[in-house]
């Protein structure tokens, strides 16, 4: 059976071994899961399998567009929990279904037998038009993404579709001194995630029954946005951590299980349509608070701190932090009261989720890069 | 869940939120970005009681409050209200607003001000306004706390406002006597100022306090004392008639074409709300009081702002430009809580009076703005809705300037 493992793997290191015990995979797809869950049901016809899932669930024929590389892997593991079909749209690079740390082999093995795979590359719209048109889904999850022209096709494809359900994000709100982000907030065309409001824009045009998801920054294992990781390549090493300006920025992270779930929660789920919901954590938290976070849940001594003017250093093309440097946090009000959703993983809890399952097993994205650091420390250390 | 949020210039910050109560509304442009006066929020938005009723544990009450407003028509049963008035600090304009919005709704209110009627403080807002109260029916009275069953001998009321103890010294003799002659229910006004700092924010009710804060034991005594009662922990307000700097130390250097000096990096997030929001709560506490009973309420906007927002906001509201410089007080050898506004809440500000007129008139003119963007829930803002530059302009443009400016 496939191991998950890291895209980068320490040479010098040999695999762990995956042991059997009960991990915060398995809590995450059992009873945790069901309390949350508040939203109306369809009467069932099927109670498929799995262990805990409701008997009234409707199953539907469910596309994810990706799926494989973060938030879709958790969210395609509920769906298939819940009893529902779920195909993987995806270029076919990586294994439709690898083994997650923690994951029983009884869980892998029920997982991987029932995902299904549609293989294509979803930038050639003639092929997801007509791929799409002779499956025929219910229900579409596009966590990947990015331009409306992606999109058009599998509404084209779809005239039935139940629900498209789009990953977007909060990166779409323009800055403001004014904040929590709401999502009744003015978002920005010119940013760098204005594909995202365009496709939000253009399912709003068609009338289908639409859900957006904007996330804020997403963490827990196997993240390849190099978010916790950062951090974790530095503590280990016992470097000082060096954070841009004054270290207030505030911003927020939230748990790709917690994200998972809310993805769940606004399937099928009448008070999501055409809604726009913020998923992110409970709490907002420094960048000095996320280091000592990190810190506490990598069981590493505090870490010294380092503050430096980012305009007196010129990087390249490289990035030294990690983190926009603005405030950036968004309210999750509005799932909260409108969908009864909300996150479980509090943040040094979550991170020591994404430790122990993933850094702390020896896995990581990218190798650790500490030459932005070197540039800052040692002009620090000269004027000092 | 309520939270408030607070500057602070150090690292951990203790920042907390009210909740929002969002209808589903499209985005705004990026012009409105500021206007926050919702379509769907008629003039009579009346706040449902589930907001303040959480069967919790006091003290670890989560309720959702956010801008609550006082119901569209005030047909529940009158009250006798008394509100004990601190004599000055930023809490003072708190009593004022309470009083003419509880007279509004034809309620029965007389307002204790600690102190002298004839005392110099009494000359400085709000207290030099308190003709307001009179000519809208209320009755203000002067005296101390420990003298309250002396000065309102006889006297009886439904509920008592505490807006002036700080701890359980100050509020035990208003308790007592209220209790004693059968008050129904306590309020008080605490401070979201005791929530103790934390890496993670925002503070919700619930969160640890300092040990050292006073309304704390304040809180306690009332739930012991008291079938009904709240508190509610509020932050910085502005509005016309504030007792303390706040809008008006950003004003008077934007008017003046003065730089606006911030401590720090003037990222530090506070949380600002309008006197007329805390007033527009309280009085929904009184007409609503099983559902407020038991709780402690953060009173706070819904957004916090950072303190260059603040000044860009009150630049706006002005329609002028701003300068912002940002210095390091310790660098400087200044005493950031003497140079700035906010963190210390008894600045005082000198020779007020002399420049009254031509910031009261400002005043309402900002005020109408910044009530806006800070109140988005608030069903006076929506009616009010943002005055053009050109507006603005002619408004107090066309005001004389009647006394010399403060330098």
């Amino acid at each position: 059976m496939a191991r998950m493992v890291s895209l980068q793997q320490p040479t010098t290191q040999s695999h762990p071994s995956f042991s059997l015990l009960t991990s915060s995979l398995s809590d995450f797809n059992g009873a945790r899961l069901q309390s949350q869950l508040q939203f109306k049901r369809k009467l069932g016809m099927q109670n498929r399998g799995a262990l805990q899932v409701s008997a009234s669930s409707s199953s539907k024929n469910i596309l994810i567009m990706g799926g494989t590389r973060f938030i879709g892997i958790f969210l395609s593991r509920l769906l298939v929990k819940e009893g529902h079909q779920v195909t993987l749209f995806t270029r076919g690079k990586a294994p439709i279904a690898q083994q997650l740390p923690g994951e029983s082999d009884q869980d892998f093995a029920d997982f991987s037998s029932k995902i299904l795979h549609l293989k294509g590359d979803r930038k050639d719209s003639d092929f997801v038009k007509t791929s799409l048109a002779a499956k025929g889904f219910d229900v579409v999850y596009d966590i990947n993404g990015r331009e409306a022209v992606e999109v058009e096709p599998i509404i084209e494809a779809l005239p039935n579709l139940e629900q498209f359900i789009y990953c977007s994000s909060a990166g779409v709100y323009l800055k403001s001194d004014l904040l929590p982000h709401c999502e009744v907030d003015a978002v920005d065309p010119k940013s760098r995630h204005k594909g995202k409001l365009e496709t939000e824009s253009y399912l709003e045009s068609t009338g289908v029954n639409w859900t957006s998801i904007r996330p804020v920054y997403i963490y827990g294992p196997l993240n390849y946005n190099p978010v916790e990781e950062w951090f974790f390549h530095r503590l280990k090493a016992g470097r000082p951590i060096p954070i841009p300006n004054s270290g207030i920025q505030m911003t927020q992270l939230g748990h790709v299980k917690d994200l998972a779930k809310a993805f769940i929660t606004v399937l099928g789920n009448d008070k999501a349509s055409k809604e726009v919901f913020n998923i992110s954590g409970e709490k907002y938290v420094t960048f000095d608070g996320l280091a000592r976070a990190c810190a506490k849940a990598g069981g590493f001594p505090e870490p010294e701190i380092i503050h430096y003017n980012p305009k007196e250093y010129d990087f390249g093309k490289k990035k030294a932090f990690p983190f926009r440097d603005q405030h950036f946090f968004a309210s999750i009000d509005k799932a909260k009261h409108v969908l009864g959703w909300k996150p479980e993983f509090d943040l040094v809890e979550g991170l020591t989720d994404s430790y122990e399952l993933d850094f702390g097993r020896g896995t990581f994205r990218k190798e650790a890069d500490f030459s932005t650091d070197d540039i800052i420390l040692g002009k620090s250390l000269v004027t000092a | 869940m309520a939270a408030a949020l607070s500057s602070s210039l150090t690292s951990a910050s203790s920042v907390l939120f009210s909740s929002s109560n969002y209808p589903s509304l499209p985005s705004f442009s990026p012009s409105q970005r500021l206007c926050f006066s919702h379509s769907a929020l008629s003039s009579s938005y009346s706040v449902s009681p589930a907001l303040f009723t959480f069967p919790s544990p006091r003290l670890s009450a989560t309720a959702a409050v956010s801008f609550s407003v006082r119901a569209a028509t005030a047909a529940g049963e009158k009250k006798k209200v008394l509100i004990v008035n601190t004599n000055s600090g930023g809490h003072s304009i708190i009593g004022f607003y309470f009083a003419k919005e509880l007279l509004g709704s034809g309620h029965n209110v007389t307002i204790l001000t600690v102190g002298e009627e004839g005392s110099d403080k009494m000359k400085k807002p709000p207290f030099n306004r308190f003709s307001e109260i009179v000519s809208a029916g209320g009755r203000t009275v002067w005296g101390d706390p420990p003298e309250i069953g002396k000065v309102l001998a006889g006297e009886t009321f439904d509920v008592v406002l505490d807006n002036n103890g700080k701890d359980l010294d100050a509020v035990r003799p208003v308790a007592d006597w209220a209790k004693e002659t059968g008050v129904k229910q306590f309020l008080f006004i605490s401070s979201a100022g005791i929530y103790l700092p934390t890496e993670e924010p925002p503070h919700v009710e619930g969160d640890a306090v300092k040990g050292s804060a006073g309304h704390v034991g304040v809180e306690k005594y009332m739930a012991e004392t008291f079938s009904n009662w709240a508190s509610f922990r509020p932050q910085y307000m502005i509005g016309s008639g504030n007792n303390k700097d706040c809008e008006e130390w950003f004003f008077d250097r934007i008017v003046r074409n003065r730089p606006v000096p911030i401590p720090g990096s003037g990222m530090q997030l506070t949380n600002i709300s309008h006197a007329k929001d805390l007033s527009s709560m309280l009085t929904l506490a009184v007409e609503k009081p099983e559902a407020a009973s038991g709780n402690i309420f953060n009173s706070v906007s819904e957004r916090a702002v950072t303190l260059d927002g603040m000044a860009k906001l009150c630049a706006k509201a002005a329609g002028l430009p701003v300068e912002i410089v940002h210095y390091d007080p310790k660098a400087i050898g200044v005493d950031a809580k003497k140079a700035f506004p906010f963190r210390n809440m008894v600045q005082k500000r000198s020779d007020r009076a002399t420049t009254k007129p031509l910031f009261l008139s400002y005043e309402h003119a900002s005020e109408m703005w910044i009530f806006n963007v800070c109140c988005c829930c608030c069903c006076c803002c929506c009616s009010t809705s943002m005055l053009s530059h050109e507006q603005r302009r002619k408004f107090w443009d066309g005001r004389e300037p009647q006394t010399c400016l403060r330098i």
